[in-house]
């Protein structure tokens, strides 16, 4: 049996590329076969897909073979590793990560039936997917927080309540900003320049830059470690959703550019917020218990923005690239 | 001595007061220097106005929605003042929000989760200059909830 990877090592020896059955094995696994699979191949797949953008029907086609049950996960083990194998630092730095994906998951849900509304009807069945997508990501977080952490509460905004406070200020820079920018759709479902912003805010950057890279970080502790059986297998079923969700979002923007090149302009004032925003942290997360460090994660974030934007051909002014260098990272995703 | 009530000239001095002292040595230890020094940064550099509307208001404080008005210049709080009835709301950014997600606010519901939940939204103004800001502005929020406010009986 090999041993496995550290939860770093593709940060060293970079991304492989797949072969045709190893992309057929990710895309066809069910909800158990989907824990055999290394987290690294999930996100190569991602890309994969970016380099020949699918459509909106091919996508929702995948969704309906790969969308899977929230409720045939089995907590048990998971529970028994968070209480008597993992290290107090550990659960401190885990329950850090993890609880900006369960407000994330909620925030992401609730905020993307108002971009349906300017949708073409094709788009309208990947985001009616990715909705309850969404929603089944919710419940995962949900079932994680009661039954392998320990909170407990009357209904799921209870349980957010109690996850709040590990959740880091700055998480109401992109996810405030989703929030206002929904709300500017709501108004206005029609305006493209609105939409290509929102899209930009919800796709570009929390699917495809901070939920990618941050799942990662802990899903690769979990497969280092041997730990939390269920919440790798329901987590990497996630990532797997995200990567139409992505390529849904990345086809959007490419779209919208192609059609009208003055859009770049709102990706790159979008980004231009985002990136000012993410310029700061309001605590301090110790990313070591979990085999990582800030800088690494750091590095994790901008390659992963740089990866999205190349593969769909999206550049940045030099005002952009150097607010790159500075980021700092939003321990969240959705 | 007793609280001011909410939407009064004396609240909104209360108000203009308590954003200008800032956070107290308490809620900055609770956070990194580098945030306070973003927050510091955006306040000196911050020149813009902020109508805070609240809808709903009960007969008490004259119902409909009306508006407090703050400006900032110079990393100071240059004006705060309830809106005339009938003054226009001009303002940089025009926010508004439901008096029970105010009152809920000042009775110790997260700010964060005000701008989050949409319970404060922005009616006008540039969104995205906005949100460079947003880190100052959750600030505000939660500086401006702490001002000791009286609240209508029956006001609900």
């Amino acid at each position: 049996m090999t041993e496995p990877k550290s939860p770093t090592a593709v940060l060293r020896e970079g991304p492989r590329a797949l072969s045709t059955e190893e992309t057929a094995e990710i895309e066809g696994q069910n909800l158990q076969g989907i824990r055999d699979v290394d987290i690294d191949d999930v996100i190569e797949y991602v890309h994969q897909g970016l380099r020949q953008l699918p459509d909106f029907v091919t996508l929702y086609k995948k969704y309906l073979k790969q969308r899977w049950d929230v409720y045939d996960l089995d907590f048990t083990q998971d529970r028994i590793d968070w209480t008597e194998k993992m290290s107090e630092e550990e659960r401190a730095s885990f329950v850090g990560i993890s609880s900006g994906f369960h407000h994330g998951e909620r925030q992401v849900e609730i905020e993307l039936p108002v971009f349906m509304i300017g949708a073409s009807e094709e788009e309208k069945l990947h985001i009616a997917a990715q909705i309850e997508d969404e929603a089944r990501h919710t419940v995962f977080f949900d079932r994680f927080y009661r039954e392998v952490v320990g909170l407990d509460g009357e209904d799921m905004m209870a349980v957010l309540d109690k996850s709040f406070p590990y959740v880091q200020e700055t998480f109401v820079g992109p996810f405030g900003l989703l929030a206002y920018q929904a709300e500017e759709l709501r108004r206005n479902p029609y305006d493209e320049r609105a939409r290509v912003r929102y899209g930009t805010t919800y796709f570009l950057w929390i699917e495809g830059v901070l939920a990618l890279s941050v799942m990662k970080v802990t899903l690769s502790y979990a497969r280092w470690r041997g730990f939390l059986p269920a919440y790798y297998t329901g987590f990497t079923a996630t990532c797997r959703d995200e990567s139409r969700h992505v390529q849904g979002g990345m086809r959007y923007l490419q779209d919208a550019v192609r059609k009208d090149p003055t859009m770049l302009r709102e990706i790159h004032q979008t980004l231009a917020t985002i990136l000012t925003l993410s310029g700061v942290a309001s605590r301090r997360v110790y990313y070591e218990p979990l085999g990582w460090t800030e800088e690494e994660v750091r590095v994790l974030l901008i390659q992963q923005l740089r990866r999205k934007l190349n593969d769909v051909g999206i550049s940045l002014s030099k005002e952009l690239e150097d607010m790159l260098a500075m980021i700092q990272p939003v321990l969240a995703g959705g | 001595m007793t609280a001011p009530t909410f939407f009064s000239p004396q609240w909104a001095a209360a108000v203009q007061d308590v954003l200008q002292a800032g956070p107290d040595d308490e809620t900055r230890a609770g956070k990194l220097p580098e945030y306070w020094a973003f927050y510091e940064y955006v306040r000196d550099h911050y020149a813009a106005s902020w109508a805070l509307g609240v809808r709903d208001l009960p007969a008490d404080l004259g119902g409909g929605t009306g508006y407090l008005r703050i400006e900032w210049a110079g990393g100071k709080v240059t004006d705060s003042r309830v809106l005339p009835d009938g003054e226009p709301v001009t303002a940089t950014y025009v926010l508004d929000g439901a008096y029970a997600d105010w009152k809920a606010l000042y009775h110790g519901y997260d700010a964060l989760r005000t701008v989050m939940y949409r319970k404060v939204v922005l009616q006008d103004g540039p969104l995205l200059e906005f949100f460079k800001g947003i880190y100052f502005f959750v600030e505000c929020l939660a500086l401006l909830a702490s001002v000791g406010t009286q609240f209508p009986e029956r006001a609900d």
